[in-house]
């Protein structure tokens, strides 16, 4: 009972949270997307080292993680440059 | 030109001399232009630019890797090979060096456009202005504070304040703070091609009233101002198809290096983070990438250089893909001051006869052609017979073609196109006698023009102006015919005429007694074929026509109308100059097709010299065909030639590949026989010879 009333505080409070990163990512689009890609990177580094089997450092994986983001990131990038060249 | 001028009696532009002299303005101050460009270059790091060039930007971004790799090797997982600090700081380095290049090569560019603008900008000084009020009274006010629709009074030693359009009054101006050209500019009201001035130019005789047309900040200069200095430049269509190109590639070959590292681990050959965005910077088409805005901007700096305003890249992008031109005859083909050379009498009337009734028509005509007649008159020895106080002067128009003298005696003496004064003749019940068809078309054959003179009913003969066909424009016809131009000549004149000055300087079609209306006309059922028309014009009625066309031109002394309608404005007002302009098109597209084919086959070349090298251990060594000493120099090498071939390729591209005039096939096989092949086999030596000094001074 305890429990399902902390999750519903923080779906509360996220909910809360929602209107306000979205105001931010509209005023701060860059260092808010920057943010967005190093919490991302929490979920892929971790896998990253998983998928390495320890071959790897810690450093090494979130290195690695965020050097994906940033090519994935680029690959959008020049998504957009071919489907919307009159921006650039 | 106007079709009206091309007719009988209208005036010309004075004659400018050549313009080979011209051509470059030395107003321009290019000093510490390389020194600015640097500056700019490191200035346009700034990521809110760099983003702008989807090839730059990916080096960009793996510069900063790289230089992360160098502070840490082992940053992203152990790196086989020795120093790899240095080995990874010298990549940084290089590819830095290729961003800042790239920049180097835009700022150049944008430098000189903006050398124009400042001078341009010289010349906009605030003055005050005597503004006219409705009640007539003068006010001194500061130029600033002119509106469109004020009147204001210039006298001999003023700056004009603002643009505008005289409404009384005849005075010179010197232009040359726009045009370059020194000698002075006569203005008056009412005419197409010298009725409007320029603010910033200088009235140097008598004084005029002028209407203005701009607000301030919206006149001429301020808008050229804005053109060169690039603040209204986009992208062209060509740019933005080429950058989609260029944007595919780098993503295929994203996509191929990042792909990359994982058969390379399967192999047991692991390739470092650092070499493989090495490989991806040379296989990406950075030389293209570094130089395609350079390309653009000094193509319209070409075009500035030859005194002609272009409104948009596109504009001069468009003088390019020009399949038709339509030029007026007067002034464009020929050389424009028609002068009379002979008096042909006919209807039982002797020369001396002729020569009266022609001196009455002319003698309010104030063009080249009607002075010329008074010449020819008086040497024959007429003389003025009336009281030139009561007559009255009756100007040429494009509808009448016509102009002549109502004597104070009621009686109408006319001169002008012969259909034109058959038609007055019979409208007063005179008779056409025989012998008029014989001497029209005497002179028609002889390619000049024939001008008809009557006094009410009765012809008196015909006047013979001579029109010379500019030396030199039958070899610049055939050059634009060799390069798939189709050129059409439109004139006032008559059939016979029209047809001898065509064969003569060589044009592939004309249309004779043509009206401001053809103009309109012919361009609209060329573009139905699908055609890219060129043209020029200076007068109000050819406002819609210069609208229309995909490249029109306006002469700087032509109406207000004409230069907002037009996408070019020419300052020195040459109408032969959009030959020139349609040149300079065709060679920023050639420049273009040229670097971006040497940039593609570039990394062919490149690709041999990286991949065996950095894939030895997996067995590609055999492909080593330059047998470069190390993987490591292999590496460094290409990326220096990559970085180097940007500044090398700078000043062809601000100059331009040199035009020849050939049709779209040959110069595509051209192009790819020494840009395709060449660049293929210059990054061969060049790598080679680099990687020899690099292993000589111990890089790698």
């Amino acid at each position: 009972m305890k429990k399902l009333k902390m999750v519903n505080n923080i779906r509360a409070q996220l909910i809360d949270l929602t209107p306000v990163l979205q105001s931010q990512g509209r005023r701060r689009s860059l260092s808010f997307k920057l943010f967005l890609a190093l919490c991302l990177n929490l979920v892929i580094a971790p896998t990253v080292l998983a998928a390495t089997g320890g071959t790897i450092s810690r450093v090494n994986a979130y290195a690695i993680g965020l050097l994906g983001l940033v090519t994935v990131g680029l690959a959008i990038y020049l998504m957009m440059v071919m489907l919307q060249p009159e921006r650039f | 030109m106007t079709l009206s001028s091309s007719s009988a009696t209208t005036p010309h532009p004075p004659s400018k001399g050549p313009r080979s002299s011209r051509q470059h303005t030395a107003k321009v101050d290019t000093t510490g232009l390389y020194s600015r460009a640097i500056r700019e270059s490191f200035a346009k790091l700034d990521p809110r630019i760099m983003i702008r060039n989807p090839v730059m930007f990916v080096v960009w971004v793996g510069t900063i890797i790289t230089a992360l790799t160098a502070v840490d090797p082992n940053l992203f997982g152990s790196t086989p090979g020795r120093d790899q600090h240095f080995y990874n700081f010298l990549i940084t380095v290089i590819l830095f060096f290729t961003v800042v290049f790239a920049n180097f090569a835009e700022a150049v560019a944008e430098g000189r456009g903006k050398a124009q603008a400042d001078a341009l900008r010289a010349t906009r000084s605030d003055t005050t202005a005597r503004r006219l009020s409705p009640n007539g009274s003068v006010q001194e006010v500061s130029s600033t504070n002119l509106r469109k629709g004020d009147l204001v009074q210039v006298i001999a030693g003023d700056l004009i304040p603002a643009d505008g359009e005289v409404v009384n009054g005849i005075a010179s101006v010197d232009e040359s703070a726009i045009t370059g050209e020194s000698a002075p500019v006569l203005k008056e009201p009412g005419t197409d091609i010298s009725s409007s001035v320029t603010g910033g130019t200088r009235i140097l005789s008598d004084e005029l009233t002028i209407r203005v047309t701009a607000d301030p900040g919206q006149g001429f200069i301020d808008r050229m101002i804005a053109l060169v200095e690039g603040a209204e430049r986009t992208k062209t269509p060509n740019e933005i198809a080429l950058t989609v190109l260029l944007a595919a590639l780098t993503l295929i070959f994203l996509v191929v290096v990042a792909i990359l590292p994982l058969i390379a681990n399967y192999r047991g050959n692991p390739v470092s983070i650092a070499t493989l965005i090495s490989l991806l910077v040379a296989l990406i088409p950075t030389t293209i990438g570094g130089l395609l805005s350079a390309i653009g901007i000094a193509g319209m700096d070409r075009v500035a250089q030859f005194n002609v305003i272009a409104t948009s890249g596109r504009a001069v992008e468009a003088c390019g893909d020009v399949n038709t031109l339509i030029l007026d005859k007067t002034g464009t083909i020929t050389l424009g001051n028609r002068l009379a050379e002979e008096f042909i009498p006919v209807n039982g009337h002797s020369e001396k006869e002729l020569a009266q009734a022609a001196l009455a028509a002319s003698v309010f005509d104030q063009t080249p052609e009607g002075k010329s007649i008074v010449v020819l008159a008086n040497r024959l020895g007429a003389t003025v017979d009336f009281d030139e106080s009561k007559a009255e002067g009756i100007e040429f128009t494009a509808k009448t073609r016509m102009s002549g003298t109502n004597l104070p005696n009621a009686v109408q003496v006319r001169k002008g196109a012969v259909e034109a004064v058959k038609g007055f003749v019979r409208s007063r019940s005179g008779s056409i006698p025989p012998e008029l068809e014989q001497a029209y078309e005497r002179v028609s054959r002889l390619g000049g023009t024939p001008l008809a003179v009557c006094k009410e009913g009765d012809i008196y003969g015909i006047i013979y102006l001579k029109d010379i066909v500019k030396p030199g424009i039958h070899e610049r016809f055939d050059q634009m015919r060799r390069m798939g131009i189709r050129t059409i000549m439109l004139t006032g004149d008559n059939r016979i005429t029209a047809s001898v000055i065509a064969e003569e300087a060589g044009v592939d079609d004309f249309i004779a007694e043509a009206t401001p209306e053809d103009k309109m006309r012919v361009i609209q059922a060329e573009q139905a074929q699908n055609k890219i028309v060129a043209m020029t014009g200076d007068g109000t009625n050819d406002a819609p026509a210069l609208a229309q066309a995909n490249v029109g031109v306006a002469m700087n002394s032509g109406t207000q109308a004409a230069k907002e309608a037009a996408n070019m404005v020419d300052l020195d007002s040459d109408p032969t100059k959009l030959i020139d302009i349609v040149t300079i098109g065709k060679q920023l597209l050639i420049t273009r097709g040229a670097l971006t084919t040497f940039s593609i086959a570039n990394d062919i070349s490149k690709y041999f010299a990286i991949i065996p090298a950095i894939f030895a251990a997996a067995g590609l060594s055999s492909l080593n065909i330059m047998a470069l000493a190390s993987p490591q120099s292999a590496v460094l090498s290409a990326l220096i030639f990559n970085a180097l071939i940007i500044p090398a390729l700078i000043p062809l591209a601000l100059k331009g590949v040199k035009f020849r005039p050939l049709t779209a096939d040959q110069l595509l096989r051209r192009n790819v026989y020494i840009y395709g092949v060449g660049g293929i086999i210059a990054p061969f030596f060049g790598i080679k010879i680099i990687d020899m000094i690099v292993a000589a001074v111990g890089l790698a």
